[in-house]
This record gives C-alpha cells, structure tokens and sequence, in this order.
C-alpha cells in the first residue's frame, strides 16, 4: 500500500515536537475526520530556521508532516510558500489515489504557519479573499397597475393585461 | 386445462419461488411418500408449470385432478396412481 | 517475535486437515455432481454428507441448508430472497444500525425497489431494544434481520428474545451468525430463527464459502437463477473442494468448540485486563459479558488506527481497525458511531480477535508493544498534547 519512502517517515518521522514561542503556528485538519497537523516555525533571516510539527493521523499523514517539514526546514520563506502537496507526494515516492487529500494537508499546513508568522511580523492580518456573494438571477419583476408578480420575461401582465415596464 | 376449487389434499409442495426444472424433479419424491390414492398439492409460480405437470403425470402415470389460481401462485392438484 | 496474528475474524489459516480433505476433489474426484454418470452422482453424495455436517454444527435439518460463495452471499439472499418473495404480503423490513455491509446495502437495494426499511438504533453496548423492535413493527412488516454478533465491538444480541417478536407476528427473522458460528455455540432453534447466514472464514475453512439455513422450505427468490444446483434455490455449478472444506471445518468446529471458547476467552480477558493497567484513556467498546469470547475492541484517545496497526505490524502483530483511513471509504466506522462513540475517539479504534493458535506469550508480548507504540504515537499526537495539558 505505501512506499517504502512512507514507511521511512512514518517509523522515524524527522522534527516532530513542539516550539515553544514559536514565530508562526499553522493547524489544520479536525480529528473527526481523521487528520490533524499543526505545524510550528521558527524565522531567522526570513528563513526557516526550525520547522517542528505534531500530527494526528493516518501513516500518510504522518509520512507528509515528516518530508514537508524536512522540505521546508533552511529554505526562504519563498521558497517555503512554493512547496506542493504534488511536491510532497513526489518526495515520499507517491501517496495511494484515497491519501493524496494528506499532502494536501501538509502543504496547507505549513502556509497557515508561515501566513501566521507574517501576520505577527507585518502587524496587521492577512489580506482575506473577498467572498463574492453569487448574484442570483432576477426571476420576477411586479406588474406597476395590479402590483401581481410577473415572471421577468412576461410583456404583459398576467393579471390585469397591461404592459410591463421593463 | 381443469380447474378445481377446494380441491383437498394429503400433502402439499411449496415449489414457489423454484426454478425450473425442480417442478418435474420434485413432486416425484415427493408422491413417493404417498399411498395410492393420495392427493399431492403442488403451489407454482411458474408458468410453465400449468403444461409441464400435467405432461409429466401422463408420461408416469399420474393422474391429473385440474388446477386453481391462488392470490401469489397456482395449485396442481395430483393423485397418486401408481 | 515474528508473527503475532490476532485478526482473525477477517481471515483465518485453513487448517491441515480440512486442506488434505479437500484436495482429492481437485484432481481425483473431480465430476461435476449434477451429471448422471457415477462420478457424478458419488460426488453429489458426498456433497449431501457436508451438507447434513453444516446443518448439525446449528442443530438444521440437511435439506435446510443451501451453499453459498460466502457470508456476504448468505446475507444478500436471505435478505432479498426473502423479501421479494413476500412483497405481496407487505414491503417493510427492519434490521439494526449496525449489520453488516452486505445487509445494509441489500436492504438499501430493496429501498430503491419501493420497499421500505427501519433501521433500528442500539444503545451503547450495541445491544438493539426488544421494546423497539416490537413498536417498529407494522402490519406490512415481512423481515427483520439482526446480527447474532457484531464484528467490530463483539456485542452478542439477544436473538431468542428478538424472534420470538417475530414469530408471535408471523414475521420472518433472519440473523447474520458470520461471527458466531465456530466461534459459540449456535442452534438454529434455541435462537428460533428462519434464515441464518455462516462464513467458512469463522471456520478456518477457505475463503470463497459460505451458507444460508432456512427453516422449513421457506419461500425464498432465487438470487442467481440456474439450474438444478441447491435444488433450484441457488445455481452455478458448485465449488465442490470449497464444500468439502466447510463441511470438514463444521465437523471439528462442532467438537473443539467448548475447548476453544475456554483457550480464547481466558486469552482474551488476559489483554483487556491488562491494557488499561498500561495505557491511560482507553474504552473498551462493546458488551462487557454479552460478547464473543476471542473479542477485545478498543477505542484509544489522541491516536490513529491505521497509524497504529501499521507500527504493530512492525513489531510481528496483526490487528485490525475500525477507523476512517484505515476504510478506504474515509468514513468513521457507522457502528462505533451508533454505538455513541464520539467521531474523533473512533478514529482510534483497534480490534483483536483470538483463536485457538493464539498463546499466552503472545498476548504477554501485545501487551508490550501495544503501550510503546501508543506513546509513540501520542507523543506525535496534538490532541494528547492538548489532553495531558488539560
């Protein structure tokens, strides 16, 4: 089921733990569903000095906090923010079709710490995706003489007769 | 084809839900149980059943009583004649 | 220690004398028992001696028995079978929240065809309510259909008591015994059931084999129509070495079970007593006494069961899990939600299941590895990291 690579990082997971007072802290996942990862950093010279992590999860979640963690440890921060959940699977020589949804976990756990290390850093929070409501469409337009709902196509009004102001 | 009603029997086969051919397989164990004279009371829902026993009782001998349409099946009426 | 197995409600090692049983109806006696020449015919008689082996291992008549490819196959025609031979007479059917996938999922099929179907909760041993049971049923009420053991928490159900519900209301009572037969004793009339489906998995016989006991002739629809095979109920020629095997494996089943209840219940209390004196924060899901006597489930805080088989994999044990990785499907188990185990907790589920080849030695060295490897995986954990600060 797992390669060989998995099972390496899954036995002997590199820089699992904690960091206390880290410099970015970023948790993902939820335990109802099986996975959860927190991953903790430590930034010097906008590098990653220090990457810890702790997981709840699966050997494939566990696999994946391990080589993100060792990918991201002594990069910049950049490069730190390129590192793919395709990446990660590569690294462990492939994750089965039903666990690739933990290299993506990873990935994104590793972005909220360093989001979070640059929330603290610039002193303001991070720029949110403005959610566009979706506009939903106009179905109905009311007849201005009997005040009768109309579909938006009609020409004239379903009630009275007269016709509608577009 | 003979219909009966209210015909009585000695005995009764559940051959309803059966596949074909175990109507012409089993109700020759079965009458083997029974004492000349004796009505065996077959239940089928398979159609073919209504041409086949009847054929099967002449080929062995069997006398043919008639059959009566039920709510879920048929019933074949046999006595045992040899 | 190099093999530890301990999951053998999901596969047992065929034993060497139901394998020398049936190797000869392989390449010797190998006729096919519906032809009418003698090979033929000797073949059909031997296949009728497993048959009256299998029926007296449940306390059936022979011609009560049909052959089956497997648990799965015995569930799905008793359940079907049943049901759609009796549509006429009404189209409800009730069984508990915590069959078997093969029973679920034939009543779910039945839904699609117009029929109707209760799925009666349990509380949270897993045990199903008579009371309930009882105020489900309706008029239209043609089956019912519950488990005699549960595989993932070894509750027991108290079946006598159910089909007895059922047979004052002239209701069918089908029970799924895949776990209990070979494993306790089970007679069809001290449960007072119609139908009963068995594995030969529970049996150290192969895999690929199974059978259904209907009492009396009962009105069943034909699943795989054929020809004259299983008397018309179940064609395609049969598996007849697969046959042999489980008649073989009913035959010492029936006379080396009190001894193997003995060895793997004695086994079994052995474990359960002693994880909780080494690892904290452990449930022990099921029935406390009403359970299957080689059955320990555990439900173990802040960890993972797919991560947890796979590190005492590593050390030689074989155990299974109940939680959502470790199912392909990544759903959390349905029965140990059921049974009112908190969805994260569940993902912490392992099961043991014992057999006569288990040894003390074994269970001394589960109980060593089992905690190491917990805290190894808690001290990756941060849920424990967040339950030891609490």
């Amino acid at each position: 089921m797992y390669s060989e690579k998995v099972m390496d990082h899954f036995s002997n997971p590199r820089n699992a733990g904690v960091i206390e007072n880290a410099d970015g802290m970023g948790e993902v996942g939820n335990p109802v569903c099986g996975d959860m990862m927190t991953f903790y950093i430590k930034v010097e010279d906008e590098k990653l000095a220090d990457v810890k992590f702790q997981t709840f999860g699966c050997v494939a979640a566990l696999a994946v906090s391990s080589i993100v963690s060792e990918m991201a440890k002594g990069k910049t921060l950049k490069e730190a923010k390129a590192i793919t959940k395709k990446a990660a699977a590569e690294a462990l020589d492939g994750l089965p079709k039903e666990k690739m949804h933990c290299s993506n976990l990873g990935a994104k756990a590793l972005a909220e710490a360093i989001a979070n290390y640059e929330e603290k850093r610039d002193g303001k929070p991070r720029a949110v995706a403005k959610q566009t409501k979706r506009k939903r469409p106009k179905r109905h337009i009311t007849c201005s003489h009997c005040d009768v709902k109309n579909p938006v196509t009609a020409n004239f009004c379903m009630s009275c007769g007269e016709k509608m102001d577009h | 084809m003979k219909f009966v009603e209210n015909q009585p029997s000695d005995d009764t086969l559940d051959l309803v839900c059966r596949v074909c051919p175990l109507h012409l397989l089993e109700p020759g164990d079965k009458l083997n149980c029974l004492k000349k004279g004796q009505v065996l009371e077959v239940l089928t829902d398979y159609d073919g059943a209504l041409e086949d026993i009847p054929n099967w009782c002449q080929k062995c001998g069997q006398d043919f009583i008639g059959i009566e349409e039920d709510d879920d099946c048929y019933k074949l009426y046999i006595r045992k004649n040899k | 220690m190099k093999n530890v197995y301990m999951d053998h409600a999901s596969a047992t090692p065929v034993r060497k004398e139901v394998i020398e049983a049936m190797l000869p109806y392989f390449d010797q006696h190998f006729g096919n028992p519906s032809t009418v020449y003698d090979m033929g015919s000797k073949i059909k008689q031997v296949m009728e001696e497993q048959r009256a082996k299998v029926a007296k291992l449940i306390g059936a008549k022979a011609e009560e028995i049909i052959f089956t490819s497997s648990g799965a196959e015995a569930n799905n025609l008793a359940i079907k079978g049943a049901a759609l031979a009796r549509q006429k007479k009404g189209k409800h059917i009730i069984i508990s929240a915590i069959e078997h996938h093969s029973v679920l999922n034939s009543a779910r099929f039945l839904e699609r065809m117009d029929f109707e179907v209760t799925f009666l909760p349990v509380d949270e041993y897993g045990l199903v309510d008579q009371q309930r049971l009882s105020q489900a049923m309706r008029p239209e009420t043609i089956l019912v259909s519950i488990m005699h053991a549960n595989n993932e928490i070894g509750t027991i159900e108290p079946i006598s008591e159910l089909s007895a519900i059922c047979r004052e209301r002239g209701v069918i009572f089908h029970t799924d015994a895949v776990a209990t037969v070979g494993n306790i004793p089970v007679d069809v009339n001290e449960l007072n059931v119609d139908l009963l489906s068995l594995s030969g998995v529970s049996l150290d016989a192969p895999k690929g084999v199974g059978a259904l006991y209907f009492r009396d002739n009962l009105r069943l629809m034909p699943l795989i129509h054929g020809g004259i095979q299983e008397s018309g109920r179940r064609g395609g020629t049969e598996n007849v070495p697969a046959i042999v095997a489980l008649g073989k494996a009913s035959e010492l089943a029936a006379k080396e079970l009190p001894d193997k209840v003995n060895h793997v219940q004695g086994l079994r209390d052995l474990l359960v007593a002693g994880v909780p004196e080494r690892i904290e924060q452990v449930k022990y899901t099921g029935h406390p006494k009403e359970r299957l006597p080689g059955h320990a489930s555990f439900c173990i805080e802040a960890i993972e069961g797919e991560a947890l088989i796979f590190m005492l994999n590593q050390s030689g044990i074989y155990a299974n899990t109940g939680s959502a990785c470790a199912s392909k499907a990544l759903k959390t188990s349905p029965v140990l939600v059921a049974i009112g185990i908190p969805p994260a907790l569940a993902q912490g589920s392992v099961v043991f299941t014992l057999s006569n080849s288990n040894t003390v030695e074994e269970i001394e060295y589960v109980l060593e590895k089992l905690p190491v490897a917990v805290d190894k995986l808690r001290s990756l954990s941060p849920l424990w990291r967040t339950k030891e600060a609490a």
